[in-house]
């Protein structure tokens, strides 16, 4: 028996076939469309990315933005005032923090991996090229910080004068060779300086354990503060 | 040849219903992308039973995300996918295939002769997206050898029915004896035939894909720009092109990333602009937004693409082709990425890792600060705009050819 399909079923069984992709289409593009307008509907439910944003670390502390506001404030890193880059001498510094010289070092000792000490010379305010190697290797470690800060010191020898011109040029001489290493137009506005002269907030011993240039043996108080202490801050202000 | 036309017709059918499931949870996967959302894909050898993959690494993934994955994507928003083609198709032999079993006494040679040339299709198509897929996208997608298999498994059925009829019905069934061979015509309107419900059967659901799919035009331009798009640090990488400023923000060890190039480059509109790369390595060794390293080695690549210079780009190609090796490497090893780039590129020695080059990548971050970008990979800024994120895969081509238009218009005599 050779029966041949009849040309109804057969025309069925096309139809069934054929219709088949397109209504599952046609079925899925809906469903597609349905939760595209459910989305919209309900936008601000949706789960969006983070935006990209400079750090705020947890030891950006109310006390230690305040000092930080207070003191990028007052040595020009902060507002319109012209002053960038003017830093803070002895005075204003101790003025501005209004804190204790132990008290303002104490803020400071969550940066222990971020921070290093600069040590001259004595009567010095040369880098050395471990110095200059030390500094590169720090200011490069930038991560999502927003602000620089260069805290230069002189031990108690010499006049109080002398030493408050002492720890600005040290100070000096650490943004003078950022500045030649990392060309940036906006360093100004990034890197505060602070120079203490041998009045406010000398380092203790206890500050020998931080990374720092002048070899493991050169940790008398005297070497200590014969420097310049920098680091980059990871608060916002 | 062994076997009855009815017997091969039926293992088509089953070929065609196994090739129907295949190319039609392929084709329920890409329209699951039609709502802007990202969603995880069927990838598996039996669909529907295995669970569903979200990781976005598959082969199934790739090969769907990919250029090849559909056509007529400029004028479409993500295009016809080739999958709802292919149930088309295996919807045909599958027609075809119960015409011959519906057919008491088989069918005639020359219908099944139509059928096994229709049968060549599928097989042609799966030869040439396999060699894609393993050469060009170094992807294996179980769903796709789901349908190699039911190709080849419907041309064995086609091939089987053809070379049966014909024969006598007596030697073959005796419980329903019939001297008279099959009936034979003329081979040209049957293939003829055949190629009218091939047409048919493809332009059905391609109509309705096209008719029903949702309106994506509204989105374009509604998802951002860039606030502050100076080079101030000279930290864009020029990647080349002629026309529209465009300014990708990617990650050379991201997959994403990598498919978007491919994707960018396939669509023929990357030429017809100006582009220039920020890296954005999702890597917490040097980016401080992302808690942790999603992509371990992407921030000494990055180094080495600075350090490059003019060779940039040859970098980025290098790191794309051996993305999971870095990866893996660097995860074990932190210090394997830069041994993996200095071996490849030994002029980048005396700049990689150093000061200089570190803090030029921090710059390049920080432009992702300053424009306030989201924190992810790939992104596109064509002219300032930004292309949304559902826009960057599927419907990349439809859009760019909407951003492009105003300045292809403009550039027009």
């Amino acid at each position: 028996m050779n029966s041949p399909t009849s040309p109804a079923l057969a025309l069925g069984v096309g139809a069934a076939c054929a219709l088949l992709p397109t209504g599952l289409a046609t079925a899925w593009i809906l469903s597609a469309q349905g939760r595209l307008e459910a989305a919209e509907a309900s936008e601000a439910d949706t789960p969006v990315a983070a935006t990209a944003a400079v750090a705020d670390e947890g030891y950006c502390t109310p006390e230690l933005r305040k000092v930080l506001r207070r003191v990028l404030t007052s040595c020009g890193l902060v507002g319109a005032d012209g002053a960038a880059g003017r830093g803070c001498q002895p005075a204003d510094a101790a003025a501005v923090a209004t804190l204790a010289g132990g008290d303002f070092n104490a803020l400071f000792l969550p940066l222990a991996d971020r921070a290093a000490i600069v040590q001259f010379e004595k009567n010095e305010a040369a880098l050395g090229a471990e110095d200059s190697a030390l500094v590169d290797k720090v200011f490069a470690e930038r991560g999502g910080a927003s602000w620089f800060l260069v805290v230069a010191r002189s031990s108690p020898e010499g006049s109080v004068a002398h030493n408050r011109a002492l720890s600005e040029q040290r100070a000096r001489a650490i943004t003078d060779h950022i500045h030649a290493t990392f060309p940036d137009p906006e360093l100004d506005q990034q890197v505060g300086l602070l120079w203490l002269g041998e009045e406010y907030a000398q380092l203790g011993a206890d500050f020998c354990g931080w990374q720092r240039s002048g070899g493991v043996d050169a940790c008398t108080t005297d070497d200590l503060n014969r420097s310049a202490f920098m680091a980059w801050i990871d608060c916002r202000l | 040849m062994p076997g009855t036309p009815r017997t091969w017709a039926a293992l088509l059918a089953l070929a065609a219903v196994a090739g129907l499931v295949f190319t039609g949870t392929s084709t329920y996967d890409f329209a699951q992308y039609l709502d802007r959302q990202v969603h995880g894909l069927h990838c598996s050898f039996l669909p529907g039973l295995g669970s569903v993959d979200v990781t976005g690494a598959s082969g199934c993934h790739v090969t769907l995300m990919s250029p090849y994955s559909s056509v007529l994507r400029q004028a479409l928003w993500g295009g016809i996918p080739m999958s709802l083609l292919g149930m088309g198709t295996f919807a045909l032999l599958l027609y075809r295939a119960l015409l011959v079993l519906l057919h008491r006494g088989g069918a005639e040679r020359p219908a099944l002769q139509a059928t096994f040339a229709l049968s060549l299709v599928p097989v042609a198509t799966s030869i040439v997206m396999g060699v894609i897929a393993l050469q060009v996208l170094d992807a294996a997608c179980k769903l796709c050898i789901g349908t190699y298999g039911a190709s080849a498994l419907a041309f064995v059925g086609a091939l089987g029915a053809m070379l049966s009829a014909g024969r006598p019905q007596a030697a073959l069934d005796d419980d329903d004896a019939d001297p008279t061979p099959a009936p034979t015509g003329a081979l040209a309107p049957r293939l003829g035939m055949a190629t009218v419900q091939l047409g048919i059967f493809n332009l059905l659901p391609v109509a309705a894909w096209a008719a029903m799919s949702p309106a994506h035009e509204r989105y374009i331009g509604t998802c951002g720009e860039l606030t502050d798009p100076a080079d101030k640090h000279g930290v864009l990488i020029d990647l080349g092109g002629q026309g529209t400023p465009a300014v990708e923000v990617l990650d050379p060890l991201c997959p994403s990333c990598k498919g978007f190039e491919q994707r960018l480059d396939a669509s023929g509109q990357g030429a017809l602009l100006d582009r220039q790369l920020l890296l954005f390595p999702l890597d917490a060794t040097c980016n401080w937004m992302v808690s942790s390293s999603l992509h371990p080695g992407a921030c000494t690549v990055s180094e080495a693409m600075l350090c490059a210079g003019g060779d940039a780009r040859a970098v980025l190609d290098w790191a794309f082709e051996r993305q999971e090796e870095i990866r893996t490497a660097t995860a074990e090893d932190p210090e394997a990425a830069a041994r993996m780039v200095l071996a490849a590129f030994p002029q980048v020695e005396g700049c990689l890792g150093k000061p200089a080059v570190r803090s030029k990548l921090n710059q390049s971050l920080r432009w992702a600060v300053k424009n306030q970008l989201p924190v992810l990979t790939p992104q596109l800024f064509v002219d300032g705009r930004r292309v949304c994120d559902a826009d960057t895969d599927l419907g990349l081509d439809y859009t760019l050819a909407r951003m492009l238009a105003p300045a292809a218009t403009e550039g027009a005599p």
